[in-house]
Formats: C-alpha cells, sequence, structure tokens
C-alpha cells in the first residue's frame, strides 16, 4: 500500500472526525445557549416545591365594629406523612387514641387534598386530654403533632346569615375560574354573600415556603425562602347588629303570628312559610338590616357541612333557606305599586292632587262589554269621593284603577307613563348591591307580555295588552314582581326627594392595623326629577296611610309616638295564583326627614296592613328608641 | 545533550535506549492531564452526597488516575515493535481473560457478568482487552504489509469477532460497539480494499436493523432505544434519566451554574452521574466554557493522536493509533452524545472523565501507545 494512499485514508478518519466533533459542539450550543431557559425553568420546576399556608381570613364587622364572624384557633392533630409511612404500630396507636378505625385514619392520612409536604390534619376539636397525652407520649408518636388550627366562628349565630354569607371548600369550577390566585384544592372560599363579594380581600395572601427537594424526594432544610402569610383585611357592614337582630327576630315573630290567623279565602291558617325585611338609610343607601326567613346557620359549613343538613338546606319543603329573599325573591308589589301610578298621573297631568274620584267599590272599564271590564275593590269597600291623597291612605283600588284605564285609553306616550316611572325608581332594574344572586325584578307592559306569550302561550293566552291590564298594574297586580330590595330602594328615592341610591351592605375594608384600606362611599345612582307639590300629596297620603284612622296601616300602628316620630308607609296584598296572599309593607321615617326606610314582605301571610305592617312597627319602634315589643297583628284589608 | 553532532536522527537514536524521551509529546501529555485533573473533580462533584464519605469515590478516581500514569509510563517504554511482536500471545490473553470473566470466577454486576473481584477492586477484563486488541489488529496488518486482500480481511474479521462475541455474552453491546469501531477504523488504515469497506458497512447497517427488528435486544436495551426516540415517555425509567440529563447540561447556561452548586447534580437528579454520566456534571456546574473546554482538550488528544498516527514510522504505529483514535473517538461522541440525547443510552465510559478503575487505566495504556508511536517515530 503506497503512503500517499494511507494519507488519503488518514484524511478520511480526520474529516469524520471533525464532523463528529462539530455534531458534539452544535448539541452542545443549543442546549446551553438557544434551549437553557426552557431546561432552566424544568431544573426549578424539579427541584422546588411550595408549600402554602393559608393566611387568616379577615373579620366581618358590624357598622360599629362589633364581630359577626371572627376566627377561632383550635387543636388539630396533624399527621407528617413520610414519619409514619412502614410504621403501621404508630398509626394503629393513634387510631385507638382518637377512637376511630385504623382503615379511617389511614384514609385521613392519604387525603389528596393536602400536600405530601406539610402535616396533614387527621383530628379537629380533640379534647385538651388527648393533646396533653400526645406531647407526654411524643417519642411513641413520631410525626404526629398538635397543632393550632383556625375555623371561622359565628358569635351571633345565624344572625345576618344572608348578608354574610358561608365559606366552603373549593370546588373544581371555582378553581379553574381562579387559576394564577394562588388556590388550591382543598382550599377554603366564600361562596355567598359578603363571604364570596369580598372574597379577595378577606382571604388574605397564603404564606409559601419554597423547599428544595433531592431526587428521592426528601426535603432539604432550610427552606430556600419563607414568605408568612398575610392575613385577610376586615370587612366592616354597614349593618347593624342590633336593628338586624330586630329586624330579624320581627320578621321571625310575624311569620308566626301569621300562622295563627285563619285564611278567610282558603278557609285554612296563613302558611307564612318565608319572608324579608330590609332596613335602609334613604340618604346614602346603607342597608342596616337585610333579613331572609327561613334562614340558616353559617357555622354548620365550617370543616364541611353534614350531607344530610346540606340536602336539608336544598329541600323544597324547607322553602330553600340559603336562599337571600331580600334580593332574590321576586313579589308582586300589591298597592305598594301606587307609589308608582300617583307619580305617573300626576306627572302626565291626567289628575291635580285635588282631583277627586267616586269610588263606589268597584270600577268598570268605559267601552267594554264582558264580564272581565269589572274590577272590584280589595274587600268590596267603597270609599266615596276620594282625591289623590285620601286614595293612597284608604288604598282604594277604585281610585287607581280609573288612573290605570285612563292612562291607557288615552292613548299616546301616557300609556305607558306607569310603567315609566316604575322604571325611573328602579323597578326592573338591579340595584347593583354587591352581593351574588339579586334578581331585576319585572315591569310589565306590552312588550313583556307578547314576549311572555310566544315563549309560553299556555300561562300566557294572551300576547296583547288591554285596558284590563293598565287597571291590574295600577294596583301592583298582573305579572309586574319587584324584590324587597327594589322596593325599598325606591321607596328610599322617593323619600330622599329623587335620588336612586346603590343600596350598600359594606362600608369599608380594614386593615390589619384596623386603618381603612377602601372607603364604600355612597352612590348615587341617577337623580330623578318629583314635583315638590306632587311629592308632597303623595306624602301627605302616605303619611295618612299610617296616621289617620282610615289609614290603611293606622291599626298597625295604633299607640305609635307619631307626633315625635312621624312615619310615611303603604301597604300592599297581592294575590298570587295557587298561593295566599303576600302581604306587603314600606314605610320610611321621620316622614320629613327620612331617616330609615323599612320594606317587608311576607309570603301566603295575609294582609299587609294586617301582617306586614305591624312586623316594621315593631322595627321602628326598636328604631324610635322604644323597647320592642310582641308583633301585635292589625285588622285590615290592604 | 551533548550528542548534537550527528548525521541523522535515526542512525543515533538506535544506539541510545533515552533517545526516545527527547521526542515525547507534551501537548498530549498536557491536555490527557488536564482532562483527568477535571475529571477527579467532576466525580468528586456528583459522588459528594452518595455516601457516608464524601470523598470515597474522589480518593479512589485519584489512586486510578496515578496508577493509570505508571502504566501509560510502562506502555511507552517499552517500543511498540516488541508489543507487536507478541500480538498472537496478546490475543491468545485477551480471549482467555474473557473467556474467564465469564465463567464463576468472574462476577455479576447489574446483569453483567463482565468484572473480577480482587481486594476490593474490580477489574472490568473487557476495558484492557480493547487496547490489546488494537496491538494485535497492528500486528495482523502489519503482517501483510498493508495489503489485505478479501480472504486476509476476513481473516481479521473472524479473529476480532471471537473476543466481541465474548464480550455480547456478558453482555455489554457498548463495548462490543467500541471494538466496531476499532475494527472499522483499523481495517481502513491496515490497506483493506474500499469496496470491502463498503461491503462491511453495509452488512453493520443490516445487522442493526436485524437486531431491531428480531427481537434479539433485551429489554433495557429496547426501553434505552425507546426512550431516545420517544424521550417524553416513562415517566421514571430510561426516558427520565435522558431527560434529567438533558436538563442538567442545558441548565448549566453559558458560565455554567458553578462548581458544586449545580442543583440537578447536588440534588442527584442524574443517574449514574460519576460514571456514564459525567459530562452532565460539567455541564451543569461549568457551562458552555466548561464542557466546550473539555471537548478542545479531546480534541487535542484526537489531533495529537491522529498526528502521531501520520508521523509514525511504520505500518503497524499507524494502525495502532488510529485504532487509539476510533476507540476515543466513538466514546467521546457516544458518551457525550448520549448526555445530551442525540445518540441511544449505552454505558460507555467517558475517557479520563467518568469514575472507573479498568476504563480509567486502559485508557491511559491507549495513551501510552500513542506516546510510544510517536516518540519513536525516527527509530
Amino acid at each position: 500500500m503506497s503512503s500517499d494512499n494511507t494519507r488519503l485514508r488518514l484524511s478520511i478518519v480526520g474529516i469524520v472526525v471533525v464532523s463528529l466533533f462539530s455534531t458534539l459542539f452544535a448539541r452542545l450550543w443549543y442546549l446551553q445557549v438557544m434551549d437553557t431557559g426552557t431546561f432552566q425553568a424544568l431544573a426549578t420546576q424539579n427541584r422546588v416545591r411550595t408549600v402554602y399556608d393559608p393566611a387568616p381570613r379577615g373579620r366581618i364587622l358590624d357598622r360599629q365594629g362589633r364581630p359577626l364572624v371572627e376566627n377561632r384557633g383550635y387543636q388539630a392533630i396533624t399527621v407528617i406523612r413520610h414519619e409514619v409511612a412502614g410504621k403501621p404500630e404508630v398509626v394503629a396507636r393513634l387510631a385507638a387514641l382518637l377512637g376511630v378505625s385504623q382503615t379511617e385514619l389511614q384514609r385521613r392520612i392519604d387525603d389528596r387534598r393536602y400536600s405530601p409536604y406539610k402535616p396533614v390534619p387527621v383530628a379537629e376539636n380533640v379534647p385538651e386530654e388527648t393533646v396533653v397525652y400526645l406531647r407526654e407520649n411524643s417519642l411513641a408518636f413520631p410525626g404526629v403533632e398538635a397543632q393550632t388550627v383556625a375555623e371561622r366562628t359565628y358569635p351571633h349565630g345565624s344572625l345576618a346569615a344572608h348578608v354574610l354569607g358561608y365559606v366552603g371548600e373549593i370546588n373544581d369550577a371555582e378553581l379553574s375560574a381562579r387559576q394564577g390566585k394562588g388556590y388550591r384544592l382543598g382550599d377554603d372560599i366564600g361562596k355567598s354573600g359578603v363571604e364570596q363579594s369580598f372574597e379577595d380581600d378577606l382571604r388574605g395572601t397564603p404564606g409559601a415556603t419554597r423547599l428544595e427537594v433531592d431526587a428521592a424526594g426528601n426535603v432539604l432544610l432550610p427552606a430556600l425562602s419563607t414568605t408568612p402569610p398575610k392575613p385577610g383585611h376586615d370587612i366592616q357592614l354597614t349593618i347593624d347588629l342590633d336593628v338586624q337582630g330586630l329586624a330579624e327576630d320581627s320578621l321571625q315573630k310575624g311569620l308566626e303570628a301569621a300562622r295563627g290567623q285563619r285564611d278567610r279565602t282558603t278557609g285554612r291558617g296563613f302558611e307564612a312559610p318565608a319572608g324579608a325585611v330590609i332596613v335602609m338609610d334613604p340618604r346614602d343607601g346603607s342597608l342596616l338590616a337585610m333579613a331572609s326567613n327561613p334562614t340558616y346557620n353559617p357555622a354548620d359549613f365550617v370543616n364541611g357541612i353534614k350531607p344530610d343538613l346540606f340536602a336539608a338546606l336544598q329541600d323544597p319543603n324547607n322553602h330553600y333557606p340559603l336562599t337571600n329573599r331580600a334580593i332574590g325573591g321576586q313579589y308582586a308589589p300589591g298597592s305598594t305599586f301606587k307609589l308608582f301610578t300617583a307619580l305617573a298621573a300626576l306627572r302626565t297631568g291626567i289628575i291635580a292632587p285635588n282631583t277627586t274620584f267616586l269610588d263606589e267599590g268597584a270600577y268598570t272599564v268605559r267601552g267594554c262589554k264582558n264580564n272581565k271590564c269589572t274590577f272590584r275593590n280589595a274587600g268590596g269597600h267603597a270609599y266615596g269621593r276620594v282625591n289623590l291623597p285620601q286614595a293612597l291612605t284608604v288604598s282604594s283600588d277604585a281610585f287607581f284603577y280609573n288612573l290605570g284605564a285612563t292612562l291607557w285609553l288615552g292613548g299616546g306616550p301616557n300609556r305607558q307613563a306607569i310603567q315609566g316611572a316604575a322604571r325611573d325608581l328602579g323597578l326592573g332594574e338591579r340595584t347593583g348591591i354587591a352581593l351574588a344572586g339579586e334578581q331585576k325584578g319585572r315591569v310589565s307592559d306590552p312588550d313583556t307580555r307578547k314576549k311572555a306569550h310566544e315563549q309560553n302561550p299556555k300561562a300566557y293566552p294572551n300576547g296583547t295588552w288591554y285596558a284590563g291590564d293598565n287597571v291590574n298594574l295600577a294596583i301592583g297586580q298582573g305579572d309586574t314582581a319587584v324584590t324587597p330590595l327594589q322596593l325599598a330602594d325606591a321607596y328610599a328615592a322617593f323619600a330622599n326627594g329623587g335620588t336612586i341610591v346603590r343600596p350598600r351592605v359594606v362600608a369599608r375594608v380594614l386593615g390589619s392595623d384596623g386603618q381603612s384600606v377602601h372607603d364604600f362611599a355612597p352612590e348615587g345612582v341617577r337623580k330623578v326629577a318629583i314635583d315638590p307639590g306632587q311629592r308632597s300629596a303623595i306624602l301627605q297620603g302616605l303619611k295618612g296611610a299610617i296616621a289617620n284612622p282610615e289609614g290603611t296601616g293606622a291599626g298597625a300602628f295604633a299607640g305609635f309616638p307619631l307626633l315625635n316620630f312621624p312615619v310615611a308607609g303603604k301597604t300592599g296584598t297581592a294575590q298570587v295564583v295557587g298561593k295566599q296572599d303576600t302581604a306587603v309593607f314600606v314605610a320610611f321615617a321621620p316622614a320629613d326627614n327620612p331617616q330609615y326606610v323599612v320594606a317587608v314582605v311576607m309570603e301566603q301571610a295575609g294582609f299587609g296592613g294586617a301582617v306586614a305592617a305591624p312586623v316594621a312597627r315593631r322595627i321602628l319602634d326598636g328604631l324610635a328608641g322604644a323597647p320592642p315589643g310582641p308583633v301585635q297583628l292589625a285588622g285590615g284589608t290592604d | 545533550m551533548a550528542t548534537a553532532t550527528v548525521a541523522g536522527p535515526g542512525t543515533l537514536s538506535r544506539r541510545d535506549g533515552a533517545a526516545p524521551w527527547r521526542h515525547m509529546d507534551f501537548t498530549l501529555l498536557v491536555a490527557v492531564g488536564l482532562i483527568a485533573g477535571l475529571g477527579i473533580l467532576m466525580v468528586y462533584s456528583a459522588s459528594r452526597n452518595l455516601g457516608h464519605d464524601p470523598t470515597y469515590f474522589l480518593k479512589r478516581q485519584a489512586v486510578f488516575c496515578v496508577l493509570g500514569v505508571g502504566v501509560m509510563a510502562a506502555v511507552a517504554t517499552v517500543d511498540y515493535r516488541i508489543f507487536r511482536d507478541f500480538g498472537p500471545l496478546l490475543y491468545a490473553g485477551v480471549v482467555a481473560a474473557l473467556v474467564l470473566v465469564l465463567s464463576p470466577l468472574g462476577s455479576n454486576s447489574r446483569g453483567a457478568q463482565a468484572w473480577f473481584q480482587i481486594a476490593g477492586f474490580q477489574l472490568q477484563p473487557s476495558e484492557p482487552a480493547k487496547v490489546a486488541l488494537i496491538v494485535c489488529i497492528a500486528a495482523y496488518a502489519s503482517h501483510f504489509r498493508g495489503d489485505l486482500d478479501g480472504r486476509r480481511m476476513l481473516g481479521a474479521l473472524l479473529l476480532a469477532a471471537v473476543p466481541m462475541g465474548l464480550i455480547e455474552l456478558q453482555p455489554d453491546l457498548g463495548t462490543m460497539l467500541v471494538f466496531a469501531a476499532v475494527l472499522l477504523a483499523t481495517l481502513m488504515v491496515s490497506g483493506a480494499r474500499p469496496r470491502h469497506l463498503a461491503l462491511l458497512l453495509l452488512a453493520g447497517v443490516v445487522a442493526v436493523v436485524a437486531v431491531l427488528q428480531l427481537g434479539v435486544l433485551k429489554q433495557y436495551q429496547r426501553d434505552r432505544i425507546g426512550a431516545f426516540l420517544k424521550p417524553t415517555e416513562n415517566v421514571r425509567g430510561p426516558a427520565w434519566n435522558l431527560n434529567q440529563s438533558k436538563i442538567a447540561i442545558a441548565n448549566g447556561g453559558v458560565t455554567g451554574k458553578g462548581l458544586f452548586k449545580g442543583t440537578q447534580t447536588k440534588l442527584s437528579y442524574v443517574p449514574e452521574q460519576h460514571t456514564d454520566f459525567i459530562f452532565t456534571v460539567v455541564g451543569e456546574e461549568l457551562g458552555l466554557v466548561g464542557s466546550g473546554l473539555l471537548l478542545v482538550l479531546f480534541a487535542v488528544v484526537v489531533w495529537r493522536t491522529w498526528r502521531a498516527a501520520a508521523l509514525a514510522k511504520d505500518l503497524s504505529g499507524t494502525v495502532i493509533c488510529i485504532g487509539v483514535l476510533a476507540m476515543f473517538v466513538f466514546q467521546v461522541f457516544e458518551n457525550v452524545g448520549m448526555t445530551m440525547g442525540i445518540m441511544p443510552i449505552t454505558g460507555i465510559p467517558l475517557p479520563f472523565m467518568s469514575y472507573g478503575g479498568s476504563a480509567t487505566i486502559a485508557s491511559f495504556a491507549a495513551m501510552g501507545l500513542v506516546l510510544n508511536v510517536h516518540m519513536r517515530r525516527f527509530s
């Protein structure tokens, strides 16, 4: 073989070698320069485990700073998983001490909701002697510890439950909706009420400990970094503990009293299963009380609600205690709607404040020729010749039937003047209170009637709006529906001279030092022009309803110090198909300088003046500084 | 030295036994020394957390290197032509050792019957066998004066097939592949016909395909190849190992995490890190700067070896150097390539870097051969 041939062959070897080394360099460059970021993230993911400590949840206080929701520390037994792994004797010993089966204890230890790098709670609220025993015999219980755990407490039980809401374990939907906010399986989250609306403020920031973990899963100490949990902010409500208590108590007593009354229509007692009360400051929209009955105890949800208890809360026979009827219940307003009809009639000028009408106990629509053309007063009573204030005071249906018919039959833009007045004062739209579950109610008009007919021809066989519908609308019957909060807010706007205020339940967010972090200023939604002369006429009628012996609310307010604390109000009794009458009452006081609006709605409870007004009266007794007595049901026909 | 007035280098050095040492390749020595030194440091970094004594592997690898330097000096001292002349004897010794290790005298570790257990040390005969076989092929080639026709080449293949077959019985696929690479390269410079070499390459490709298709491979070998082809499968297993290896190297970036500061290394995420995956320590802790420098040092060793092959006095010297070169290049490419995910995982050590006595000493012995050929290029 020639020397040249050998050179050639060596050159080939050289070329192969150079290309192999070039390949290695290229790959090295790719990994360490071009793609290093990706892999560095993977390396960090590999070795760093973050363990979270929940922050103590903020408290919820009443307007005077009295706690409605607090946290309580209690003793829990925790187990460090890897320390008891492979030690069945420790598990057996602990099971015996706690009085549970070994299988059950092991199931709790293996609960996948808990981080493998954190002690797992296996028993809560254990007796003190168990804790002492564990501490004295710690050698026999490696990896077992007694720890203080915080839980939600409710010093006033179920008081304001619907406002406060409850806290429960986060579910999958909530978890995926809050990605990136540091929530994990097993975390608590506000499920309703203020706990839900102000979750971000109440929750605080969980503490995070970043641990370095080797390939075998061992934790290397000390931790890479530790951030202590930042406690959640306190929430100060506008709710007043005393007023709330008075409202709930009065509502409960009123419902109980109503159940003792005989319903002349059905011949049975009233069901009176549920109701709601709003106490509101019409000047700034602050809610002093918001009661919904039946209610529940948020403490039942602490550490997970028992299934049978939860099933009971969902049972229709129990009338859905979790529903906040004050914002979520939609009721026909009955005669309380006459405020809007009166405003509409005055605004359109079809009557003056002193225009009179002869109430003969019934009203027949002009030109109408069938048996549905005549509308009777509730109770069939004839009030004679009445003007607007008097008609409000005695709740003359015929007077308002006439207004409804006249407005519709007059044609032109006035045809929907009643709906216009009602919408001006906020009916048919959400008030925007910072609580979930608010309904927007409904102001019935030709359009809604047509739509209802198209969607459900069986329930609404007629898609046309007739004069009779306007007659019904004028006294708050028909398809119109309001929430108790809407009703209170609309009357508040009338009471304060025309400002629609956004109802507010939270006054401010407080930092851990007790200083305000964020103030929720009163918010005026819009201003509605109300002519002072017209307002004064209506006010006169509403005051008469309470103060005039003929007034529909007079019986309920017998003996009330009206001279010092004048009250204006309107009773309402709404007929509901297939059910007993809904009792409604709205009032504001002091009538000439209103500080309180009280709205009461009671399902299947009878006349508003007879049942709902006495509940409001008892609350106003308390607000006027008198000691509250029993709820005294009154007579009445509206 | 006072022997400056000479007619030619050949005439004088033939009489002067010390003369070859004047032609020592110091560049090669320095490169090998730097690699071995870095290797000891990296073995320490990778093994600090493995046992009770953090310096256990450090001390042993240092001892292996010292022994290796001794062996290298001894191999360089004796003229390679004397080794060449003892070629048949060397061959017999290699075959005997490889047979013995399969007998009850050998011991089994992690599924391979590949070691002799001698007084706390494990000797892996396939490592020195690689070096010895290089000398054997050189002897065979020089016997036919660089004229390997078909029959002679077939003879060489048959001779090589015996130790290769014995190694596959252990089984040790990686070392067998090193043999194959050495065989191919040495046959080429020994004067095999180009068409025979082409046929041999073709046969190799057919063999690889057949092995993959016929299911001759052991399960772990299939897993490793699967990991190379589909690195995302198999959470804990070869694919996981490979991913951790790549993460470690890339985690180093340009300048590295710093000595003893690599998290993948410190927290033992890369398996077999002080042995087969030692390159990941360099990659993570010293970054592109360190691992690039290491590759450059390897390239220097290969360059000096290639140069020795080109300058060699005779064909046997050339074949010896090319054999060593093939062994090094294949091991470096396969080992480093495997840690970076461009070659399948096989148990081949990185020369002078991976922890292990037999491999380290055998590598030094191979360097001794190169130095030997280089310094006797005039004699």
